[in-house]
């Protein structure tokens, strides 16, 4: 399982496989200038392969208010 | 993905310049797209004092790291809103940044001056958002000029300066378009005021501060409802998908060629004059400034609660 918080709602989600940074910005309808991908604490471009047990914080850029 | 520049393996690919790069690579190109702006814009001096608006955002603390690792005189300036926990967290983020850069640090406490925005919501029937920003442009100007320092910079960022420039454009506000831009000279008892991140989005000061190891905290203001640039900004992000470079484009060919013809017509008709404060000393053009009206307001609404 791939384990994805998202920022800055701190919302949990797993998913059974996602292949690459790109599909999991795809599942959140962001563009890979909208959110940052961070795996171990390392910046992943949307090209870069997700392992089927890695653990992801996507963190949105757009600041609101 | 490989660095555009070195070949090793990309952490960060930007569209809008057609190009990735390496964590060392990216910071040089943001360290000069910061250094570049501000010389081409002549934001800064060498020896200028300069107070930093920190929020405790991305924007605000990595362009404190920025403006330091350029070799200026800085010292940050956090406005504690006293909403709550997310003033409290907010704070601390700044408080903690600073302590572990060693950067100085100044505090106004809005509590400690008896306008807490907690206490302005509840009593002031106006837009809660429009206040809070008066008060923390009020204690930056304040705070810039009694303590003698010679520029006071923001964190707004591209994103920032297209949203608002778009939002002026729409009602073609030439007074407001007339002063907008990077670079806002000292002048009627105001400092000196500079965007030094106008050439740089929102993602790539995201990166930024995130590869620099900035703890910055990124919660929106409890009492942000979607805020009206929000619209504009969701415009102007599908617009740079379609067409990466039009954000830098429309600002730049603003600053070139459309500020210069509005500054024009602005210059020739002031019909205010600048005056200080009849209370608090600072510069307003109608006797006693807003914020000194709104603490007037705030006195009444309180004197008049029941006990
Ligand atoms: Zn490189
Ligand atoms: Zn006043």
């Amino acid at each position: 399982m791939v384990k994805v918080i998202l920022q800055p709602e701190e919302e949990i989600v797993t998913f059974t496989k996602i292949n690459t940074a790109m599909q999991l910005l795809n599942k959140y309808n962001l563009h890979y200038t909208d959110a940052l991908v961070i795996r171990d604490g390392e910046l992943l471009t949307q090209d870069r392969k997700i392992n089927k047990d890695d653990e992801i914080i996507l963190r949105k850029v757009v600041s609101v208010g | 993905m490989k660095c555009k520049v070195c070949k090793a393996e990309a952490v960060v690919a930007l569209p809008s310049h057609n190009t990735a790069f390496c964590p060392d690579c990216y910071d040089r190109f943001f360290m000069k797209q910061v250094s570049e702006g501000i010389r081409k814009r002549k934001l800064l001096e060498a020896d200028d004092k300069v107070l930093v608006a920190l929020s405790g955002g991305k924007d605000s603390l990595g362009l404190m790291y920025a403006l330091a690792e350029l070799g200026y005189n800085v010292t940050g300036l956090h406005i504690d809103l006293g909403i709550f926990d997310s003033s409290k967290k907010a704070r601390s983020v700044v408080e903690d940044f600073c302590a572990d850069k060693g950067y100085p640090l100044k505090v106004v406490a809005l509590e400690q001056e008896g306008t807490p925005m907690p206490l302005i919501k509840k009593h002031i029937n106006r837009p809660i958002c429009s206040v809070c920003g008066k008060f923390k442009r009020h204690y930056f100007n304040k705070v810039a000029l009694e303590d003698g320092y010679t520029a006071l910079a923001t964190g707004h960022n591209l994103d920032d300066e297209v949203a608002r420039l778009f939002a002026n454009t729409l009602r073609w506000d030439q007074a407001y378009l007339s002063d907008q831009g990077p670079l806002l000279p000292a002048e009627n008892g105001f400092a000196k005021k500079v965007k030094p991140l106008f050439r740089v989005s929102e993602f790539e000061t995201a990166n930024f501060s995130f590869l620099k190891g900035i703890p910055y905290h990124h919660l929106p203001c409890p009492y942000s409802t979607g805020a009206s640039f929000t619209g504009h900004k969701m415009i102007w992000r599908n617009q740079e998908i379609r067409s990466p470079g039009s954000k830098r484009a429309f600002y730049g060919g603003f600053l070139e060629r459309g500020q210069p013809a509005f500054a024009a017509i602005h210059n020739k008709k002031k019909e205010y004059e600048v005056v200080p404060c009849t209370k608090c000393g600072c510069p307003t053009s109608v006797g006693i400034c807003g914020v000194c009206r709104i603490r007037e307001q705030l006195d009444e609404a309180l004197a008049a609660e029941p006990k």
